[in-house]
């Protein structure tokens, strides 16, 4: 402690600046693992218990995947005997018209029966109304809203609130409000209550339930009900407690976190190539200090501990700092991942709370000051290594030996081998192994190549600048410590973008192929601009009026619905097959051959998209088991296509075995092909004139405008590109300027002396501004090598673990080219201040500095 | 020595308990009796109400725990006697309602069926068994409550005699039997002496009693007594209904075929 007090302190305090710079390496790993498991959290602890409270007393919920399923399953659930109570719900979304509230969760329900399930607890309403359920159920447009709800919009009991239904804009009366808590606090209290029969009728739901709640018999186990709702019911029928509903999501938030996940392990690495390089240079500088004290007989494991405990120090206020940002951060992005859940859930879960769980902030600690402590073990343990007689000399300190080189390429090279190994095994957990050796291979090389590239680009600077470049060149080669922590951390930081790039740039450019093969009808008739909208349907009976439109040619419903398959919730997509043959110019990866079509159409097999194939496991021949409310549809893959219409995969049926197993003849969306000749304008404009009036919810969608929609949603994965050239950027400026000042304070003499012998003060600058532009080229150019690798590996993690599509591999050369600039020009600010100091230090003291 | 031959104080000590015995032998034999003679009250209250089919306009006003009163009206047909009957209520006003049907098919030896029918919608709905016990369109009746009774349907124990409202009548307690499911752990009745009416009935949830029913001023229609004012009470929600029976008739001809499903989606 004493030694903290005497020797640490006065260092610290001396160099406050540069050591809070040095936290923020901690600050930023710590701040994105704590935002983002918060983010996830807050968000799917919402969505527990919104499920929670929508369910009530529920304690099974019996659902037939999205097609849902028709009214007679009711009253055969209602006669098991171990059935207390089983009533049916229907849940749907329904766009408001008020700003700025976006969905509201509709709750179809029988009023008769639902109140032994849930509690509405209602605040306000005509008592005779409300509370006589024979008035709710007459009046079809009656609606309950939650306090929340109705105080955010100004509605009172009487009051008029539109909705957006499958009847086009309808005008519901509020008939009630709900007290606060309990099934109010659904979506942040975005949900209403109106008959289950009224519901049926406005969205479209014909005399279909989407699920049924169940209360077992207080003698009965739940387990037990639930095995003879199964044998009543039999195949096809999901009997669940309502908490699976949580599982599904989790499952499909689990993709959103492993990419951040890998966010935030390149920004710990960052953070502790920065710790690594501020420690590095604190021992350098202080090896006077280290000498003194081990010529006074501290022993080496004293040294050592003590710049630890400055480590752990550092790691933990940086952890502090960290975690406090990472909680606003989450705010952020939970909105985020909330409007992610609107996709699935249709209404966006409100996560109110953004508390952080105890346990997350103790791990979050602890990774900060553990990585802190890492980063500083190996600066650590040099320094207890010190020999108290070549303490005292200068200059020396910087260089790497001849034999530390060897022994770190030798390292890197054995790292790189076992690499391969683990590459070339290939499973899951071997394959992330080798990911880090590399990272690990590349981290060992960087003082060795970055005295190569310094060695290269040393003409290039002394041409630009005889004498400065030559100096900012000299001072990179001759003191590889003091510069090869900020470039690794460049190097990490840059791959990061280069690889996410180019992830990015191909999703974009598969996409866009698959849109010009696959999506080509000229019109779609939708119930959503959203076409992955599935709510709304309309009738077959529809097919035939827009076939009759002049100047169609060719029309196919499509009816799409989320299945589970082999434990993932699949898109099914039930479609005439010859049709789909006919018109489809999809990539084929794998067919039967008889032909795919034909089996498809005859019902003997599917069509399965390549990344089903993949996360699945699946190949050619293989059989697959489709649950329906008809029983379970056991068919063999008879060909493999390439698709983007679902990162979880799809599977085509023919529509006519849908419908047979299925019981529903609806659509979600009619593919529209026009005649050779017409304008697919005047045929939109034809089609809204003659089905409107019929059909209000319709709109006509041109295949332009879809394409537009579906690259705006591409587009949002690029920017996360750009959000971590940001951090490239900040990186950059971090670890520059912390290289720059200590090479400034090592260098006092030198630069002293230049000026003594007449150099002027803007060389001085322009030497601190060459070093600073010589490191960002080269942490650039290592960063564009390792990004090149980077990007095979994260190709391989899409491919593997997020979508299942393997995407071609193909070097992002724009963004490379959009780096130099941007680091250029990084550099050249982080050593404005750097160079300005260096220009005002006392000559006399410069030449004093012994 | 008396004439029996025993001493005196022998009879004197034997006196006590043998009449002791001969009460308790007449109570056991009394007692099969009493729970017989309460059956055959019962049986004979719904003897003399029983009728081929029944019609009636009904007001009903719902009185809440605040005082606030809400007023239905509804026509009310039955056609079939006691526990095997069907029955169509629907609702003439107030405007809102009007048009909503409620169909009771009623059945001796199991729960009735029974179904509404929404104008709104075009469609009908089933009322499920376990709904029986929720509240009948925000008024103080159950769905239950709606049924026929049959007297088999239920066993019964005479529990003595007691006025309501100034009528002698024998209070009777009515316990479902094994085959009838019922929200109620058992009701007890009052029947009047005079003419066999019911004139109270308080149904139980276990030792508590929810709701009560009483009857009023009683006439005689087509040589049936009937209250035509019944009184429902939610004791717990400390809340009534009364029902006005307007237009009474019994024994009029009534159409099978107005008591089918088909028959709800008629307009009025």
């Amino acid at each position: 402690m004493r030694l903290l007090r005497l020797i640490s302190w006065p260092y610290l305090r001396k160099h406050a600046v540069r050591s809070l710079l040095t936290v923020v390496g901690i600050v930023l790993g710590v701040a994105v693992f704590v935002a983002m498991h918060t983010a996830n959290q807050a968000v799917f602890f919402a969505f527990e218990r919104t499920v929670d409270r929508i369910a009530g007393a529920a304690q099974l919920q019996i659902t037939a995947g999205e097609a849902g399923f028709s009214e007679d399953v009711l009253e055969r659930v209602q006669a098991i005997p171990g059935v207390q109570v089983a009533v049916p719900v229907i849940e749907a979304p329904a766009a408001t018209r008020l700003a700025g509230q976006g969905n509201i969760l509709i709750l179809g329900v029988d009023m008769t029966g639902d109140r032994s399930l849930r509690d509405y607890d209602l605040e306000t309403g005509d008592e005779a109304i409300v509370d006589d359920p024979l008035v709710f159920l007459a009046q079809p447009d009656s609606i309950i809203v939650t306090k929340e709800f109705a105080a955010r919009n100004s509605l009172a009991v009487g009051g008029r609130l539109t909705l957006s239904t499958m009847v086009g804009d309808k005008a519901f009366v509020v008939r009630g409000i709900m007290r606060s808590g309990g099934l109010t606090s659904a979506f942040g209290g975005n949900l209403a209550v109106m008959d289950i029969y009224a519901a049926q009728q406005v969205f479209g739901r014909g005399r279909r339930f989407d699920r049924i709640d169940v209360k077992v018999r207080e003698n009965i186990a739940v387990d037990a009900g639930r095995a003879a709702i199964r044998n009543e019911l039999g195949v096809g029928f999901d009997v669940e407690p309502p908490a699976s509903r949580g599982q599904q999501l989790e499952s499909t938030l689990a993709v959103y976190a492993i990419s951040m996940n890998v966010s935030s392990v390149f920004a710990l690495f960052i953070g502790m190539f920065i710790i690594y390089n501020s420690f590095s240079i604190a021992v350098t500088q202080r090896r006077s200090e280290i000498g003194i004290l081990r010529a006074l007989g501290a022993p080496r494991r004293q040294i050592r501990n003590l710049f630890l405990i400055e480590s752990a120090a550092s790691g933990l206020l940086g952890s502090l700092i960290g975690i406090a940002v990472g909680i606003l951060m989450a705010r952020v992005m939970v909105g985020t991942i909330s409007n992610m859940l609107e996709g699935i859930y249709g209404v966006a879960e409100r996560a109110e709370e953004v508390s952080a769980d105890p346990r997350l902030l103790g791990t979050a600690l602890a990774i900060g000051v553990m990585t802190s402590m890492i980063a500083a073990w190996l600066p650590a343990r040099n320094a207890s290594r010190v020999d108290p007689v070549h303490a005292l000399q200068k200059g020396k300190y910087q260089v790497l030996t001849a034999g530390e080189n060897r022994a770190r390429r030798l390292a890197a090279a054995v790292l790189m081998a076992a690499a391969l190994v683990f590459l070339w095994i290939g499973r899951s957990i071997w394959f992330y192994a080798g990911y880090l050796l590399i990272i690990v291979a590349a981290l060992l090389l960087v003082p060795t190549a970055s005295l190569w590239f310094a060695q290269g680009i040393r003409p290039l600077l002394k041409w630009l600048r005889p004498v400065e470049g030559a100096l900012a060149a000299d001072s990179l080669i001759q003191s590889p410590r003091r510069t090869s922590g900020a470039i690794a951390a460049l190097m990490l930081s840059l791959g990061q973008v280069i690889g996410l790039g180019g992830v990015g740039r191909e999703s974009y450019n598969s996409i866009v192929d698959w849109l010009d093969t696959a999506l080509n009808p000229d019109l779609f008739v939708a119930g959503s601009q959203n076409l992955s909208d599935r709510t709304f349907r309309f009738p077959h009976s529809l097919t035939h009026d827009i076939a009759a439109t002049p100047g169609v040619a060719d029309v196919q419903p499509v009816r799409s619905l989320r299945v589970n398959v082999g434990g993932s919730p699949v898109m099914l997509i039930a479609i005439d097959v010859v049709s789909f043959e006919r018109r489809g110019r999809r990539a084929t990866v794998a067919e039967d051959p008889r032909g795919m079509y034909a089996l498809t159409k005859a019902g003997e097999g599917v069509i399965v998209s390549d990344n089903f194939a993949r996360l699945q496991g699946r190949q050619l021949g293989d059989f697959i088991e489709i649950p329906s409310p008809g029983g379970v549809l056991r068919l063999p893959i008879v060909g493999v296509m390439t698709d983007w219409s679902d990162q979880q995969g799809s599977v085509v049926l023919e529509r006519d075995v849908y419908e047979r197993y299925w019981q529903d003849d609806t659509a979600n969306v009619f593919r529209v092909y026009v005649a050779n000749g017409a304008d697919p304008v005047a045929v939109r404009e034809s089609l809204l004139a003659r089905l409107s009036p019929g059909q209000p919810r319709l709109l006509v969608l041109t295949n332009a405008e879809v394409r537009g929609w579906i690259l705006q949603l591409t587009d949002q994965w690029l920017q996360l590109t750009y959000s971590q050239v940001f951090i490239a950027v900040l990186v950059a400026i971090l670890g520059i300027v912390n290289t720059l000042t200590v090479s400034i304070i090592d260098r006092k003499r030198e630069l002293g002396v230049l000026r003594a012998v007449g150099g002027f003060r803007r060389q001085i600058r322009q030497t601190v501004w060459m070093e600073a532009v010589a490191i960002g080229l080269v942490g650039l150019a290592l960063g564009v090598l390792f990004g090149a690798a980077n990007l095979y590996f994260l190709l391989q993690i899409t491919g593997r673990d997020l979508s299942g599509m393997y995407l071609p591999y193909r070097f992002p050369v724009g963004i490379a080219l959009m780096l130099l600039p941007t680091i250029l020009c990084a550099a050249f600010f982080s050593a404005l201040w750097p160079a300005e100091s260096a220009v005002r230090a006392s000559l006399v003291e410069a030449l004093e500095y012994e | 020595m008396n004439r029996y031959g025993l001493p005196s104080h022998v009879m004197s000590a034997f006196r006590r308990p043998v009449a002791i015995a001969a009460a308790m032998f007449l109570a056991g034999v009394a007692a099969p009796n009493a729970q017989n003679d309460a059956r055959q009250i019962v049986a004979e209250a719904q003897r003399r109400s029983d009728a081929r089919s029944q019609r009636y306009e009904g007001l009903l006003q719902v009185v809440d725990s605040r005082g606030k009163v809400a007023d239905k009206r509804w026509t009310f047909s039955r056609l079939g006697s006691h526990g095997q009957s069907k029955a169509v209520l629907r609702f003439l006003a107030p405007a809102e309602v009007k048009g909503v049907a409620l169909l009771i098919v009623n059945h001796p030896d199991r729960a009735s069926d029974q179904w509404m029918w929404t104008p709104a919608l075009q469609r009908e709905r089933r009322i499920a068994l376990q709904d029986r016990s929720t509240r009948f369109f925000g008024t103080d009746f159950s769905f239950e409550d709606l049924e026929e009774r049959d007297v088999s349907q239920y066993d019964y124990r005479l529990l003595g005699e007691e006025p309501i409202d100034g009528a002698p009548c024998w209070r009777i307690e009515s316990v479902p039997s094994q085959k009838k499911i019922s929200q109620y752990t058992k009701s007890e009745v009052w029947i009047r002496k005079d003419n066999y009416a019911f004139a109270q009935v308080e149904s139980y949830l276990k030792t508590e009693v929810v709701r009560r029913l009483k009857y009023a001023e009683f006439v005689q229609v087509q040589g049936i007594w009937t209250g035509r004012r019944m009184e429902m009470s939610d004791l717990r929600r400390k809340s009534r209904t009364m029902l006005t029976l307007e237009k009474l008739e019994y024994n009029v001809p009534l159409k099978e075929e107005d008591f089918a499903l088909q028959a709800l989606r008629n307009p009025l």
